[in-house]
């Protein structure tokens, strides 16, 4: 018999489905199984997986996962919308069991579950729109190491656990916490694959500046995690030429290109944060220009723009709704783009737009990595 | 749905204007915010986008029913 600790909120457990073989023991509030596999396919028909195969949150893996953060399992980082579950650091830590994390990933995770629970991230309408977006974890400071977050060649493909996981965990505990199921809660259209893990550190070591998170207030000796509302990344080619002088000016436009992308939300609705990815050669052109990450963003404001006629001629609906304005700058300010270092060295950064919707228009928010509370928990 | 949460919370006579693709999530989001029978109108699918003739003639449909739910009176065909 296989006992399993719920993932979900103690106020919206799931009813049995059709193939479960799990019973509510009401005397501890566990379930129970006959078998592991038994439990999976209960957590599966009650959709409380992302689809995948979980790690089955026994009591024990949960209360080690809990031990791991050093804090009370049932102290509440708040309510998760749109179902508006506790997200207790018990109900995070059976997630991130779920998810495959380790001890060494929680700090993490439970700091991306801080970042995307303060309410200008407006997460309960971002679960229920129709838009695909998703929450980008980045991952700055020695949080990095400690969770072995990938930042170099395929950060943010498979391979990488510490991403895999610390980024299905948030998704697991927006599933069954916050409650979001596709189709009666997630209305997503059509969604997008970082829809079940979207998370990469920012690969500070191959940076010409100074890591990111420096730009929210953090020092260099904190850890942080920076969240955005982001859609699937968009890929941007450019090859520098050292002899050209135009170079960082050439790059700068063709990201200003994608960021003013006339079918996103952001060209539309002229806000909502966006991302750019610079691979680190596409960092060294800009840097040898002598460009900072500040001046990159005030470039890029001015180059994400479409001419108005552009939008009305395609969306209509959309431009009626401006003033008389000549141009659509797809980026209302400098501080609503995130600029980071990472992957490998060569032709490609990304651009990932965003929702740009929901009360506060799809902001950036973060939350620091404690890793002074973490306890380790030696391996079984 | 949340537009109707929000009026039914300032005490305002509320009907949430829901399309039958996104009525069970309406039957979510009123649950979640504590108001499961908050009133709701259901709409076809889609609205947005039918046309300025078939959303007048949606309203000329729906619009009595919608006030007289909003002043208290008895629900006539509407759900």
């Amino acid at each position: 018999m296989t006992a399993l600790q719920p993932a979900v909120d103690d106020q919206s457990t799931p009813s049995d489905g059709p193939a479960a073989t799990a019973a509510d023991d009401a005397a501890d509030g566990l379930l129970t199984a006959t078998s592991e596999e038994a439990a999976l396919e209960w957590l599966h028909a009650n959709r409380c997986t992302d689809g995948l195969p979980v790690v089955i949150p026994t009591p024990e893996r949960v209360e080690r996962m809990v031990l791991a953060s050093g804090l009370d399992g049932d102290l509440s980082l708040g309510e998760m919308g749109p179902g508006g579950g506790a997200a207790t650091v018990a109900k995070v830590a059976a997630n991130a069991v779920m998810a495959g994390a380790t001890p060494d990933h929680l700090p993490v995770i439970l700091a991306a579950v801080r970042a995307v629970l303060q309410p200008e991230f407006d997460l309960g309408e971002m679960q229920s729109t129709t838009h695909c977006t998703a929450p980008l974890v980045i991952v700055n400071g020695r949080a990095r190491q400690w969770a072995r977050v990938a930042s170099g060649s395929g950060a943010l493909g498979p391979g990488h656990r510490a991403n895999a996981s610390i980024g299905r965990a948030l998704r697991l505990t927006m599933i069954n916490v916050g409650m979001a199921r596709p189709g009666e809660s997630d209305m997503a259209l059509l969604g997008h694959p970082g829809k079940f893990t979207y998370c990469l550190g920012e690969a500070e070591e191959a940076s010409p500046w100074e890591p990111q998170h420096l730009d929210r207030g953090y020092a260099p000796d904190q850890s942080a995690v920076t969240v955005v509302g982001a859609e699937p990344p968009h890929s941007v080619i450019f090859s520098g030429d050292a002899d050209d002088p135009d170079s960082a000016e050439r790059l700068l436009a063709t990201l200003g290109a994608v960021l003013a992308n006339v079918g996103s939300n952001n060209a539309h609705f002229r806000c909502g944060a966006q991302t750019v990815v610079l691979n680190p050669e596409h960092a060294a052109v800009l840097a040898a220009a002598g460009l900072d990450r500040r001046q990159i963003r005030e470039r890029l404001t001015e180059l994400a723009v479409n001419p108005t006629e552009r939008i009305a001629s395609l969306n209509p609906t959309f431009a009626g709704r401006a003033d008389r304005a000549t141009e659509f700058r797809a980026v209302r300010d400098p501080d609503d783009l995130v600029i980071l270092v990472a992957g490998g060295s060569g032709l490609y950064s990304a651009v990932m737009p965003s929702w740009a919707a929901g009360a506060h228009h799809n902001p950036i928010v973060h939350a620091e990595v404690v890793l002074d509370q973490a306890c380790e928990v030696p391996l079984r | 749905m949340r537009d109707g949460i929000e009026t039914a919370k300032r005490g305002l006579p509320t009907v949430a204007l829901v399309t039958e693709e996104f009525w069970a999530q309406g039957d979510f989001v009123a649950g979640a915010a504590g108001m499961p029978d908050l009133p709701r109108q259901q709409l076809p699918h889609p609205v947005a986008g039918s046309g300025r003739q078939a959303m007048a003639d949606l309203a000329d449909r729906i619009a009595d029913d919608l006030i007289g739910r909003l002043r208290g009176q008895p629900v006539g065909t509407a759900s």
